[in-house]
């Protein structure tokens, strides 16, 4: 009897140990062991002169106001980008995984882009739309060609504010009704009437910002109905009916919100909001700030994805690949409201920001950057859903083609973020040489939105980084 | 050999443009005056005259119509010479761009001329159509092109920053816009050094607009009459001609008295104006006010200097109601005005707030606003970020932009030869009866056609057929005010005596013919 007691005692331990052994390489594999390595790039950065890091964050400080905030704790000193990478002021390369802010769409300093932006500099910077030039007509064109519906009228503009700034002018105008309705976590701009659009609180500034509700955020994973895209859709119709005067002037979302978080609207719910609106007299703004431009992999614009048409599309950031430039497109009917008094934009659609941003079309149609993302992104969310097997702290992994969130969460139930883990990660993938973004109103959201050349080696540095990272936490 | 080309062309175009005024309509009309036609004719023939004297000729003798036929090429002036030939152009005609404008853009978008022109280069002070034929830019895309089209120390500075980054963001450091930021700063008086940058003026003129009702804890803004700051919600408030004001919401702006030397109710008196501002806080606010926001020279309004004395009494009346005062410099700065680099040093104040843009990168999209230390903390309070703004390209581009202002002395420069436009413009207007007014400072010139001199009646169609007639003879300006009869000359600060003189010579021409 004893005996048959140690025999199993001793095969449970060996069950045990076995079972932990296999935990542990499971945990701790290889990659976990040593720090991954930067997938290899055939480039020499430029040799780098000028001011080093510390005296420029001086200058900043001096010159720039304490508002002007950054990240790192020791800041970072890029000096110079190609492709899906940067440098900084030591010539030491990173893996760009934020695109400044999702905008570098073809990859930092990109030739073709380069050439055209250069060519045009030197023939004609600015003129202004009181005189012809080609370029922003061919533009125009190509961009309108890339649009459904009856979506083909084109305005240039200088950012993602502006643009949406003139998308709400254009609603209150053709509706001729005065409320918007925009969604919680939801960004659009800083200027006085995208700062009533924009819903977190950290952007927001304590002046007046009037005619505008919030309706509850369609969060898959944090919102209150789940998915349930009906659940959150009544929502509007509710404000509509008892918010309101019964009209409204018009809705505004992000197919897949940003600077929120990379927060996807639960599926169906812009068909059946835009319905909602529509019979309230109000008109359907898509902001395409981010998601625009094939990033989603599966369509070329976000809205697409979720099988609407809007009025009117508003774009920035990845348009020019990091010129400033935005855009609205919307329909006929809606710009011949706009005629009726004079609407100009100085720098808007000049010849430099439009030879810039018709050599990005040109460059993603030739280099499939739509298909890439998609492929690329679904290796790297199906990577990333695998650590997130392995790490309790990856609360949810979400997101479409190269438009991808990572949340940390304290605790899966409660999903507490992570906000000081996030912090230390964030530092820890610098280390590494990943730069990613951050987001989410608590802060405890990765970000991983790449220029569109980045690589399934990319993605697997960033996925081998991240776990590294974690495991040493 | 450019002359010798460029004439040509100029003299092959006045057959149609003969055409195209109907001499038939003119004669009889105007009051024949003596012309020594056929002595200048002799002297004149195969002799390389100098622009200058020419027109000195000219402004002494008198028109007839029949002989003009005879030898009308040689009473156009001849633009200054230049070195410099586009290569020739391969791109869209002007009727496609046209036809596609109308296809593809927004249809509000309004264009100069009944021939829309096809601007396909630049160089300096100059702009080149399809045809390669050359013109005098002399509203300098509306006061943005301060260097020169293309000048080459700005253009060496974006090609270098381009090759290098041209975006990140300021998550990350670079120095090209805190190096730009030091320059910009140590430009301004005062306590203001912190600079925000942004992409436009209007974004600008926003940001200013918002942290003067932070920093405040006030919403009313007090504007002009007659202003332009911007086309965003509250810029447009600002704004304040009715053309340029959607039916929108535009709440917390009082316009006040615009102190218009020549159409204002109070001529010249600043101070008279200034009462109305301190009626508007007494009477349309709490007694506490955001801010007022001017520019110094109204651009959009048609080059309305404020009348002397104004600005002192103002910023003195809005201190005292708690407001911050913003300087839109738009168009007035970066040494335009000759006499100071920014346009509110001529009146002798120094504001709170001051938003810049077109002239600060040459024509780059840019803004920035500068404020003090004390007033920029109020954004700490929460985020505010700009994706574009200061990005590594465009705050190259400001520097360059400042070194060449600087080295090629073009604030001193535009002192100069502005002055002495002005004075041609001024005699320009003892010799025609449809100049009402001849006005502004440095490269920033208006001046107003009017009807009647008493009434002011503002000649909004005589004032289009002198800009076609000015745009047939090579010379571009622009048109502003809220009856688009005051033309606008802002060109890059370049430009030259030789310059003005043909402006001059072509504006005499054209009037001298209706």
């Amino acid at each position: 009897m004893a005996l048959q007691r140690s025999l199993l005692k001793r095969s449970v331990e060996a069950a045990k140990a076995k079972c932990l052994y296999n935990l542990s390489l499971r945990c701790f594999s290889s990659a976990t062991l040593t720090p991954p390595e930067l997938p290899p790039f055939d480039y020499e950065p430029k040799l780098y002169k000028g001011p080093l890091a510390d005296e420029v964050l001086e200058k900043r400080k001096k010159f720039l106001g304490s508002s002007l905030f950054y990240y790192y704790q020791k800041p970072l000193n890029i000096v110079e980008g190609k492709m899906q990478y940067l440098f900084d002021d030591s010539g030491k390369r990173y893996l760009d995984a934020f695109a400044g802010i999702v905008t570098v769409s073809c990859g930092h300093c990109h030739p073709e882009i380069l050439d055209a932006i250069i060519e045009q500099s030197k023939l004609l910077q600015h003129a202004t739309t009181i005189y012809l030039h080609h370029a922003i007509a061919d533009f125009a064109e190509a961009l309108a060609s890339k649009m459904p519906g009856n979506l083909k009228v084109v305005y240039f503009v200088n950012s993602g504010t502006e643009a949406n700034e003139l998308a709400m002018l254009m609603a209150r105008l053709y509706s001729g009704n005065l409320g918007m309705i925009a969604l919680r976590n939801a960004y659009h701009g800083g200027s006085s009437s995208t700062i009533g659009l924009t819903a977190l609180n950290t952007w927001k500034y304590s002046i007046p910002q009037g005619e505008i509700h919030h309706v509850i955020n369609p969060d898959p994973y944090r919102g209150v109905f789940g998915s349930d895209a009906n659940l959150y859709a009544k929502d509007i119709q509710d404000h509509i009916d008892y918010g309101s005067s019964g009209k409204v002037a018009g809705f505004i979302a992000e197919t897949i919100q940003g600077v929120g978080g990379a927060v996807e609207l639960a599926p169906g719910y812009l068909k059946l909001v835009y319905d909602i609106i529509r019979k309230a007299g109000g008109v359907c703004i898509a902001d395409e700030v981010q998601t625009g431009f094939g990033r989603t992999g599966n369509h070329f614009w976000g809205f697409e994805t979720q099988g609407v048409i809007p009025d009117i599309v508003t774009m920035a950031k990845g348009i020019g690949n990091g010129l400033p430039l935005g855009a609205v497109v919307t329909t006929p009917e809606i710009a011949n409201v706009m005629a009726q008094k004079i609407q100009f934009n100085t720098f808007g659609g000049n010849p430099v920001c439009s030879s810039g941003g018709l050599a990005v079309l040109r460059v993603l149609d030739k280099e499939k950057r739509q298909k890439h993302c998609a492929d690329v992104g679904s290796h790297l969310i199906g990577r990333l859903r695998e650590l997130q097997q392995r790490h309790e702290i990856i609360g949810d992994v979400r997101g479409r083609g190269l438009m991808v969130g990572l949340e940390l969460v304290a605790d899966r139930k409660e999903k507490t973020p992570a906000k000081a883990e996030t912090a230390v990660l964030f530092e820890k993938l610098r280390e590494l040489g990943v730069l990613v973004g951050k987001g989410g109103l608590h802060g405890n959201v990765f970000r991983i939105k790449p220029p569109m050349c980045f690589t399934k080696d990319d993605a697997d540095f960033v996925v081998d980084a991240l776990d590294y990272a974690i495991s040493k936490l | 050999i450019c002359v010798a080309s460029l004439s040509s062309p100029v003299l092959q175009y006045c057959p149609a443009f003969w055409e195209s005024t109907g001499d038939s309509r003119d004669i009889g009309q105007s009051s024949p005056i003596k012309m020594q036609r056929f002595a200048i004719k002799r002297a004149l023939s195969g002799i390389d005259f100098q622009p200058w004297s020419f027109s000195r000729c000219l402004s002494q003798v008198a028109r007839n119509e029949a002989s003009l036929h005879e030898n009308h090429d040689v009473l156009i002036p001849k633009m200054p010479p230049f070195d410099f030939s586009p290569p020739p152009y391969n791109g869209p005609s002007a009727d496609v761009i046209l036809q596609k404008r109308k296809d593809y853009l927004s249809p509000s978008m309004f264009y100069f001329y009944k021939n829309p022109l096809n601007v396909v280069e630049g160089k300096m002070q100059y702009l080149f159509d399809e045809r390669g034929r050359r013109y005098l830019d002399a509203f300098g895309g509306i006061a943005t092109v301060c260097c020169g089209h293309c000048h080459p120390d700005v253009v060496e500075a974006i090609v270098k920053q381009t090759n290098r980054l041209q975006h990140s963001t300021i998550l990350y450091l670079n120095h090209a816009i805190a190096d730009f930021a030091e320059a910009l700063a140590s430009k301004l008086p005062g306590d203001l050094k912190v600079v925000f940058f942004t992409n436009s003026g209007t974004e600008a003129n926003e940001l200013a607009m918002m942290i003067a009702r932070l920093y405040t804890g006030c919403h009313d803004i007090i504007s002009l009459r007659n202003a332009y700051h911007g086309n965003a919600a509250a810029t447009m408030g600002a704004t304040a001609q009715c053309n340029w004001k959607f039916n929108i919401v535009q709440s917390g702006v009082h316009h006040a008295l615009n102190p218009d030397p020549y159409r204002g109710v109070f001529g010249s008196d600043g101070e008279k104006y200034a009462k109305d501002v301190q009626d508007l806080i007494d009477f349309g606010t709490s007694g506490s006010v955001a801010g007022f926001i001017s520019e110094a020279i109204q651009g959009v309004g048609g080059i309305i200097e404020l009348a002397p004395g104004y600005l002192p009494a103002v910023y003195s009346s809005i201190k005292k109601a708690g407001g911050l005062c913003i300087a839109d410099e738009v168009q007035a700065g970066f040494a335009r005005t000759g006499s100071h680099f920014w346009g509110f040093e001529a009146h002798g104040v120094v504001p709170d707030i001051v938003t810049m843009a077109k002239g600060i990168g040459n024509g780059i999209p840019l803004g920035a606003v500068v404020t003090t230390p004390e007033i920029a903390e109020v954004l700490t309070r929460r985020n505010y970020f700009n994706t574009f703004g200061g990005n590594p390209v465009c705050t190259a581009a400001g520097l360059a932009v400042l070194n060449v202002i600087e080295r090629e002395r073009l604030q001193e420069h535009a002192h100069v030869v502005g002055s002495y436009l002005k004075e041609r413009l001024i005699a320009l207007k003892d010799k025609y009866e449809i100049i009402g007014d001849v006005r502004g400072r440095g490269l920033m010139l208006g001046v107003e056609l009017v009807t009647d001199r008493q009434l002011k009646t503002p000649a909004k169609v005589e004032i289009m057929h002198v800009m076609e007639q000015m745009k047939d003879m090579g010379v571009l300006v622009g048109k502003g005010g809220f009856y688009g009869n005051i033309f606008r000359i802002t060109p890059p600060l370049c430009f030259t005596k030789e310059d003005a003189d043909f402006l001059v010579d072509v504006m005499d021409i054209t009037m001298s013919k209706m």
